[in-house]
């Protein structure tokens, strides 16, 4: 935005050439704008618009105003999804941010290839894809035979299974765990370069004059990382608000509605029950709560 | 100036390592390594798992290594549904045919769909990726060294929908995309993640590292926009076209939501999908799951390890410009 | 070489004479006579035999028996394209768990299958009540209503009197248990298995003897989803005589006394468990891999069923009894599937005609037998009650057909139904108040009945 501003004092252009610019500078955004404009702008705005009607299949839309809205705070199913969806990214995003940091710090100092080795490793969920992860995870927590239940009571620390993703107790839980390791590669691989990069004599400065290693880390390291630590905290709220296969596969939002999200939501108010304003107002509602936070996320950015 | 930085802490760091090892060391590189198996347990589960019998798959203690190895799983998988290998529609037949349908004028072999899966997955994360790059390169040039009327509210409104879930706008998007015959087409899937604007936001940041004197220099030289465009600022905003490039194809190919929503037939799923949907019909079949799941996940493993260097610095420059 | 074609297309056209299904001609001059005569023998309306000769049709079915298995279905249509060779099927294979979410979104997309295959919840009450599908009231011959079963046909048929399903197969569901592990527990003293059936009390009984015996895990009372439903409804209403709708399918009932009994009386038994985390397909795996020592989603295609272990045992050998579902009356109510095809109304008279054509060639011809016998299941027509004579263990599951009650999937509002069936028993597994939660289920499922 600054730059914006210095530019346009800079030279002083003919008119001609400004309209030169104007037409360049259009015809170079034609290509993207088609596609922005088509496929995220005029579904938004008809987003907006289906909120304020009744609209289900085979039957004209029927103008209701703000019913669907007023209805949403009355539906106890959408206000545990708002819970779920807060849960899942109040718990989700520091944890990813600190785990991930932990594990970058451990590994940067390692030799070279067991960096690379273990940030192989930890991206590898990210690769595989949600789907075929939640294969396995489903497995794992099986009520049954799966390995926790297995591992806890050949271990002794369980004496009876427990119904991991059956019972609404556990079953958010198990959905913030998969979501976890399917998270961190990326901010590992993030922290790892951006620990790397910090200047070293700095912190030897410092623990020559006698900074233990945790102030050594947090006076000199932290405020270096500071970036990529929002750049991150950024890129794992948006993908915990995105959290939608792991409960499509795992749970279907139960046992309950204890694993609803306002994701999932939507998908079922829409394609169970075809209620289709009343999920473009959820929807809203969803992209309001994300501006709000985007903007004070970039507000926060700014001001550093 | 990066590169430089980063070696010498390199030689720092080795040097220290011969000097201590102390114990919390030792306690964090244990943990590492129990995580680091944690990780790699799901995918050693899937390849192993789809290469056991349906009953040892099913038996209640976990057999950690396959008795028995056999390719039961595999021969299910390929023998269950067929699909042509590829399939060319005539474009935009769907607008004028008479069933609504595409005109296809060419397909291939009959296949294993899991086949067509893998290879409808490769073109939608392709065709995403190049589509991606070219357009944001082209306006992210332009919003960072063009001075236009409106640039400033443009961006206003990029940076507003980059933090949007696609999600959000699902219904107006299948609504959009069945009104345009491309509902259950790998476009519908591909247009949307096109339209994200993303990747014009990061060519944006990108091109402001273009030094505007040497596009003064060309436009004095008489040179067209096309040429200063292709010979200046492309080669300046290479290495952000290449992390771009990758953030859209792990993005791309991931993006299981829409491909749910937006694809129905056999032939036109991708490999999550036809994965989730094996998942679906055949719960109780874990073994043709694995083998499903082994499908989808071992080739992008491939590619993974193979550019395993670039997809680091994709993802690196990606947020250190972001 | 052109006599041997018109040949075949000669006797194909016989073959269509004979079962008086009248739809099928093709373009050759000779063969188009006949086709005629055929349609006013059979008073097959004129639409069907004139129009519907060549089109591309859509088929989206879910997984009944082989229905959902692509080789099965490749014969059956390659037997239907040697006399209709111009009507050309797509095939499409659809799942339980996703199906409905996926003809949803292809009816929202403007790009629904032009022929279905399904039972009369989906066929006649979702899209037929919305007003999707077409009116199969001419298929629905005179010959057709006396060879089937009234009750088969009044589920095939709104309110209104439109037929929106034409049926060809269908079944009972019923229950089954671990015969071995019974034996052992000393319980099958509380089972008769000569006719497969027990009391409520005895059905306890058994239950708890398997229990002590050390079995803990004896059944369980699945819900994460809608995938086998119709165990979990037929076991609470069975038990004491609860009914799920009313006998006008106009409202549901599942909040009676009788129901809130079976509903308690099953959460306080012990060894069986509220399982929110498994439908009825993983229970029919755990039963077969020896957790679970009974299985409420069971039926002829599970018993006859040989992938893992022989036919009618579990994967460690163990011998699987089918079972009736437990009555105080003697006199259980099952729940039936009765599966058959409906059409999409896609606007296209064609391929109307030409799915009509279809529906005749596997449900109303000679190929009928070889279509019901690849949905592993019965034939709905008297005629073909004898279709399995020689095997055994379908004569002996012949006997649970009489028990076959009331279809009442197709009271209004049975999606939303289903689905907070489920949820209602999720919450009772969560020690949710049963009365509560069940009136809160019918409250909702009767809100969707009447809206």
């Amino acid at each position: 935005m600054a730059n914006t501003a210095a530019k346009k004092s800079e030279p002083k252009m003919s008119r001609a050439l400004v309209r030169q610019e104007t037409i360049a500078g259009y015809l170079f955004l034609l290509p993207s704008l088609v596609f922005f404009i088509g496929f995220v702008i005029y579904p938004m705005v008809m987003c907006v618009f289906t909120s304020f009607f009744d609209s289900t299949m085979n039957r004209a839309d029927v103008f209701v105003g703000f019913q669907n809205y007023i209805n949403l705070f009355h539906d106890s199913v959408f206000l545990g999804a708002l819970r779920n969806t807060l849960i899942i990214v109040i718990v989700s995003v520091p944890i990813t941010c600190i785990f991930s940091l932990w594990v970058a710090s451990a590994i940067v100092n390692m030799p070279p290839w067991a960096t690379s080795l273990f940030r192989v490793i930890f991206y590898l969920p990210v690769v595989t894809g949600s789907v075929a992860v939640t294969v396995v995870w489903k497995w794992m927590f099986n009520n049954y035979y799966g390995i926790f239940n297995y591992l806890g009571k050949s271990m002794g620390i369980l004496d009876q299974n427990i119904n991991w993703l059956g019972d609404a107790r556990y079953a958010l839980g198990c959905i913030i765990l998969i979501l976890l390791t399917t998270s961190v590669g990326q901010p590992i691989v993030l922290y790892v370069s951006a620990l790397g990069n910090v200047d070293q004599s700095l912190v030897e400065a410092a623990e020559v004059d006698g900074a233990t290693k945790l102030q050594a880390f947090w006076k000199i390291k932290w405020p270096q990382i500071m970036p990529t630590t929002l750049y991150i905290l950024v890129i794992t709220t948006i993908n915990s608000f995105q959290c939608f296969a792991l409960i499509q596969l795992l749970t279907s939002g139960g046992p309950n509605h204890s694993t609803d999200t306002i994701m999932y939501y939507i998908y079922y108010t829409a394609f169970k029950l075809y209620k289709y304003g009343y999920g473009n107002a959820m929807g809203v509602i969803l992209a309001l709560m994300i501006a709000v936070l985007s903007a004070v996320q970039f507000k926060v950015t700014q001001s550093d | 100036m990066e590169a430089t930085k980063t070696a010498a802490p390199a030689t720092e760091q080795t040097k220290k390592k011969k000097k201590k090892v102390s114990p919390y060391m030792v306690f964090s590189t244990i943990v590492i390594i129990l995580l680091a198996i944690a990780f790699a347990f799901p995918l050693y589960w899937i390849i192993t798992g789809s290469f056991k019998t349906q009953v040892s798959i099913n038996a209640t203690t976990p057999e950690w290594w396959p008795s028995e190895w056999v390719a039961t799983n595999y021969a299910k998988l390929f023998s269950r549904q067929k699909a042509p290998l590829w399939e060319f529609a005539v474009p935009f037949s769907s607008n004028f045919s008479k069933d609504g349908k595409d005109i296809i004028w060419w397909s291939g072999p009959q296949v294993p769909a899991a086949i067509r899966w893998l290879i409808n997955t490769v073109f939608m994360a392709v065709a995403s990726m190049i589509l991606t790059c070219i357009t944001s390169a082209m306006a992210g040039y332009a919003l960072a060294k063009k001075r236009f009327v409106g640039r400033s509210v443009l961006f206003t409104l990029i940076v507003c929908a980059m933090a949007l879930p696609k999600q959000v706008i699902l219904i107006p998007l299948l609504r959009e995309m069945s009104s345009l015959n491309l509902y259950n087409t790998i476009w519908a899937v591909i247009f949307p993640i096109v339209g994200w604007p993303f990747g014009v936001f990061l060519m944006k940041q990108f091109s402001e590292g273009i030094p505007g004197e040497m596009l003064e220099a060309a436009r004095i030289d008489g040179a067209s926009e096309a040429t200063t465009f292709t010979r200046i600022a492309l080669p300046i905003i290479k290495p952000g076209i290449g992390a771009l490039a990758i953030f859209t194809f792990i993005n791309s190919w991931n993006d299981y939501f829409m491909q749910l929503i937006m694809l129905s037939s056999t032939s036109k799923l991708t490999i999550s999908l036809g994965i989730a949907k094996l998942q679906a019909e055949n719960s109780t079949d874990y073994g043709l799951i694995m083998a499903g799941a082994a499908l989808a996940a071992v080739p992008i493993i491939i590619v993974f390890l193979a550019f395993q260097k670039y997809f680091t610095k994709g993802i690196t420059m990606g947020a250190v410009k972001g | 070489m052109k006599k041997q074609v018109s040949a075949i297309l000669a006797a194909g056209m016989a073959a269509s004479l004979l079962v008086g299904c009248g739809g099928g001609s093709t373009s050759t001059a000779p063969a188009e006579s006949t086709s005629t005569a055929a349609s006013t023998e059979a008073a097959a309306p004129a639409e069907s035999t004139e129009a519907g000769q060549a089109a591309d049709i859509t088929l989206w079915t879910y997984p009944i028996g082989k229905w959902g298995d692509s080789e099965s279905v490749d014969a059956l249509l390659a037997d239907f394209n040697a006399q209709y060779p111009d009507i050309h099927v797509t095939v499409e294979y659809l799942d339980y768990t996703n199906g409905d979410d996926q003809v949803n979104t292809a009816i929202e997309g403007g790009s629904a299958p032009d022929l279905v295959m399904e039972g009369p919840e989906r066929l006649v009450a979702n899209w037929g009540a919305k007003g999707l599908m077409v009116d199969l009231s001419d298929l629905w011959t005179d010959d057709q209503k006396a060879d089937i079963s009234a009750s088969v046909e009044s589920a095939c048929k709104d309110s209104s009197g439109a037929y929106y399903e034409f049926p060809l197969c269908m079944t009972a569901h019923c229950m089954a248990i671990n015969k071995t592990v019974f034996e052992a527990a000393d319980a099958m003293q509380y089972v008769d298995a000569e006719n497969h059936t027990w009391t409520t009390d005895n059905f306890l009984k058994a239950v708890q003897a398997v229990y002590d015996s050390g079995k803990t895990d004896v059944g369980a009372i699945y819900c994460s989803g809608q995938g086998g439903d119709q165990g979990t409804r037929a076991i609470i209403n069975n038990m004491y005589g609860g009914t799920f709708t009313d006998a006008a399918h106009t409202k549901y009932t599942a909040d009676s006394a009788e129901n809130v009994k079976a509903i308690e009386t099953l959460h306080n038994q012990d060894g069986i468990n509220f399982d929110a985390s498994i439908n009825g397909g993983e229970e029919i795996t755990l039963f077969r891999n020896g957790t679970l020592q009974m299985a409420f989603c069971w039926n002829i295609a599970q018993q006859t069923n040989s992938d893992n272990s022989a036919a009618g045992t579990t994967n460690n050998g163990d011998d699987i009894l089918f079972m009736a579902f437990p009555t105080e009356s003697g006199d259980p109510a099952l729940c039936g599937g009765i599966w058959g095809f409906g059409i999409f109304d896609n606007g296209d008279e064609n391929k109307i005609a030409a799915s009509k054509t279809f529906i005749n060639f596997m449900a109303n011809s000679d190929e009928t037998a070889k279509a019901v016998k690849t949905s592993t299941y019965f034939s709905v027509k008297n005629s073909l009650s004898d279709l399995y004579a020689d095997d055994e263990v379908m004569n002996e599951y012949q006997k649970l057909m009489p028990y076959l009650g009331d279809y009442y999937q197709v009271t209004p509002g049975w999606a939303e139904a289903r689905t907070a069936w489920w949820n209602m028993l999720q919450q009772v597994g969560e020690g949710a108040d049963v009365t509560t939660a069940v009136t809160e289920f019918c409250t909702t499922a009767n809100a969707a009945a009447a809206g």
